[in-house]
């Protein structure tokens, strides 16, 4: 028997170390995987949390933009911003409107107008005006 | 040696049992304590903004500056003169705020307070600034020299010392300042606990702030979580995570531009006439949707404090109610005209302006009108005129037809303190009542009712609830509700509207009372109103001019109204009328309505063909 044991080969004798070992490195592997995991799962907290701040930073820095344009856009800073450009716009009168109407086709195939006999007059004036070239 | 490591490990043994079973509660309590923390999502409240996506109030979160005077020690004066120019306070003040305070609590120990408000409503861009002061902060001494415990209190010092509450504040901000005040209302901060923690909370206080509240404010937010030694949080230990529901959005029916005319006019017409108070509406009579909403003094929503007036606060439009005086000729006529008592050419007899009835003498102010038609009666404005229209008519069918234009109920508008007015059932009514109310006198409404009922005669006879809020939309701007136009009722006929329009078009034509309200490129349609106010002798009068345009297609109708203008020049024809044609003008502009008159300063062609109309943008402004 001792002869036997004497003769056995390499792989033989190595296994269990070799298992041992593998035990061994699968442990270790594991608990260093495991802080590893650990620690990426920190960190990736961490970068959440930076991120979800930046966010919330951002959302405050809209709200605030949003507010600012809001002033800005408010008939009473139009109106001093007129003011202080001195751009000369002011509300259009009715004179200055030319609405334009899709006429409907008369049978014989010629356009007709219908709009209010002002404003008739208006549209026949501007034609009058500006003729087409 | 052997007794000592028994005796050693005996006492380890009771220490052991000690904290992990007797204690074992309280320890672990006072650790989840210190490790688990609530983190609270405020809800943003939601916006109001104008028909055309104007902002006209948002909010903004501020944070709560607060500090712990016993980290700051005897430094209370250099940190004071830091901080004071960004916290925009009295440096004094704020040395004392800071100096520390120390009292006694219960069992006798003493205490030092750790946590005072500095200010509260700090924008974030304040607070960093106020940070950055605090890490740049100097105190004259070199800290590499001294010990590790002071080096260790002035690090304490400059990062721990000022701090915020941990949940930030909203601050309302109104970018129009006093533009629709009074239909936008105010708020103001409330406490409320969010899963054990108090929460400062918006709640509206008046106007579309206090009648939305519930929509406008969301839904808090909370989230579980574990911090670590630092006060970091470990988000790997986050429990519950509530996100916060911002709240919706209220879209008006207003038009900023609109009411931004009709405040200037009002403004203008409030130096000219002097009244205690000048108020304003304008209306879409086909959908009865308010474009404009306004009274006059006002405030600024974003200085809301004690030095306001409570006056101010009041809504008047909807608050306040008057004797409406000869615009309410337009209910009585209209009610006449449509139970067939009278016809437009039906001529009455006016007494020559002295009209004894039931043991009251009725006068028509300053005049001594003979024979008048029905038409004339509005047109010139008859007291006596109307009052015989109004018997003609007779007690049941003209309170019936009060009521029926909506007097005596709230008109339900979507705003808080509204008021129904005073119309008293027929039993209880004088025999001389029915003459005074016909002349709009004996019965109290509001001006929002007045101005629906005369748009009720623009819309065809119908009768609108007004429409203020248009719909809700949330964050993303997807619409969440729609209010929708509501008739209340069909008041008088169609027929009998072309007969009042016809009338009421005259108001303005010379020989009516109200010329200075004619507008140059549309037909107007109105009425104007002179009442006394009680007691009669007083000469206090509540002026008025309801009217709309194009008188045939009506697309807007304006209420102007002066309580107590000067006594010198008190008519509504004189006072309110040239008021609404300036804001119809602008108005008209603005919306680009569509002009039914040629106006005679439309006739010369070569200043036209030098001056070419352009096509214009909704906006009013020219296309380049």
């Amino acid at each position: 028997m001792a002869r036997n044991r004497k003769n056995q080969s390499a792989a033989v004798r190595f296994g269990p170390a070799l298992k041992a070992l593998l035990i061994c490195l699968f442990i270790g592997g594991s608990g260093v995987g495991y802080v590893w995991q650990q620690n990426q799962l920190l960190e990736l907290g961490r970068q959440k949390a930076e991120k979800e701040k930046r966010l919330n930073l951002l959302r405050v820095q809209d709200s605030q933009l949003g507010r600012h344009l809001a002033e800005l856009q408010s008939p009473k800073s139009l109106e001093t911003r007129l003011k202080e450009l001195n751009l000369g716009l002011s509300m259009a009168q009715p004179t200055q409107i030319v609405r334009l109407v899709d006429a409907p086709l008369t049978p014989a195939g010629k356009a007709t107008l219908s709009l209010p006999p002002a404003e008739r007059q208006y549209a026949e004036r501007r034609t009058a005006a500006s003729p087409v070239p | 040696m052997a007794l000592l490591l028994v005796a050693a490990f005996a006492g380890l043994g009771l220490r052991l049992v000690d904290l992990q079973v007797v204690r074992h509660d309280d320890l672990s309590r006072e650790a989840a304590g210190r490790r688990e923390s609530t983190i609270i999502h405020p809800s943003r409240r939601g916006d109001i903004l104008d028909a055309r996506g104007n902002v006209l109030a948002s909010s903004l979160f501020v944070k709560t500056v607060c500090a712990d005077p016993s980290l700051i020690g005897t430094n209370q004066t250099v940190v004071a003169r830091a901080l004071a120019p960004r916290l925009k306070m009295n440096e004094a003040e704020l040395a004392e705020k800071l100096r520390v305070r120390a009292w006694k609590d219960q069992t006798g120990k003493e205490r030092v307070d750790r946590y005072v408000i500095l200010k509260r409503k700090v924008t974030l861009e304040d607070w960093e600034k106020i940070r950055a002061a605090m890490k740049s902060l100097s105190f004259g001494v070199d800290e590499k020299k001294l010990s590790r415990r002071d080096r260790a209190f002035y690090l304490n010092l400059r990062q721990r010392a000022i701090y915020t509450e941990p949940v930030d504040d909203q601050l309302r901000i109104y970018p129009g300042g006093t533009l629709a005040a009074h239909v936008l209302g105010f708020t103001a901060a409330t406490d409320k606990l969010v899963e054990g923690n108090a929460v400062t909370e918006l709640v509206g206080k008046d106007g579309i702030e206090a009648a939305f509240n519930s929509a406008l404010n969301g839904v808090t937010g909370w989230r579980q979580t574990e911090k670590d030694v630092g006060r970091q949080e470990l988000v790997l230990f986050r429990e519950e995570d509530v996100a916060s529901r911002p709240g919706l959005n209220v879209v008006l029916t207003l038009d900023a531009g609109v009411q931004d005319i009709v405040e200037s006019e009002l403004a203008k017409g409030m130096e000219r006439n002097a009244p205690i108070s000048i108020w304003g509406i304008v209306v879409r009579p086909s959908t009865g949707a308010i474009l404009a909403m306004a009274t006059l003094p006002n405030y600024d929503p974003n200085q809301i404090g004690s030095k306001t007036p409570i006056a101010n606060l009041r809504n008047r439009v909807i608050t306040d109610t008057f004797e409406p005086g000869s615009t309410f000729k337009a209910v009585v006529v209209s009610a006449a005209l449509n139970e067939q008592v009278v016809s437009l050419n039906e001529i009455l007899y006016c007494e020559n302006g002295v009209f004894s009835f039931a043991g009251h003498t009725l006068h028509d102010a300053g005049h001594h009108f003979g024979n008048l038609t029905v038409e004339d009666i509005v047109v010139k404005s008859s007291n006596i005129g109307a009052a015989k229209v109004g018997i003609k008519l007779g007690e049941a069918r003209l309170h019936k037809y009060v009521r029926d234009f909506g007097f005596g109920d709230p008109s339900g508008i979507t705003l808080p303190g509204e008021v129904r007015g005073t119309v008293h059932p027929v039993k209880n009514w004088y025999k001389v009542s029915i003459a005074q109310i016909s002349m709009g006198q004996g019965l109290t409404v509001t001006p929002l009712q007045m101005t629906m009922a005369v748009s009720a005669i623009a819309n065809c006879g119908r009768l609108m609830r007004p429409v203020l809020v248009d719909h809700l939309e949330d964050e993303h701007k997807q619409e969440v509700f729609r209010y929708q136009p509501q008739a209340v009722r069909q008041v008088i006929s169609e027929e009998t509207v072309k007969l009042m329009v016809q009338a009421m078009k005259k108001v303005v034509l010379p020989g009516g009372t109200a010329p200075q309200a004619a507008l140059e490129h549309y037909t107007v349609a109105g009425k104007t109103g002179t009442g006394q106010k009680a007691p009669y002798a007083s000469r206090k009068y509540f002026s008025s001019f309801i009217g709309f345009f194009p008188a045939d297609g009506p697309e807007i109708c304006i209420a102007v109204f002066l309580d107590e203008p000067d006594p010198k020049r008190y008519y509504g024809g004189e006072t309110a009328g040239p008021i609404f044609r300036a804001i119809a003008e602008r108005v008209a502009a603005y919306l680009a309505i569509r002009p039914d008159l040629q106006a005679p300063s439309d006739q010369p062609l070569q200043k036209l063909s030098s001056n070419p109309p352009e096509v214009i943008a909704q906006t009013g402004l020219p296309s380049r």
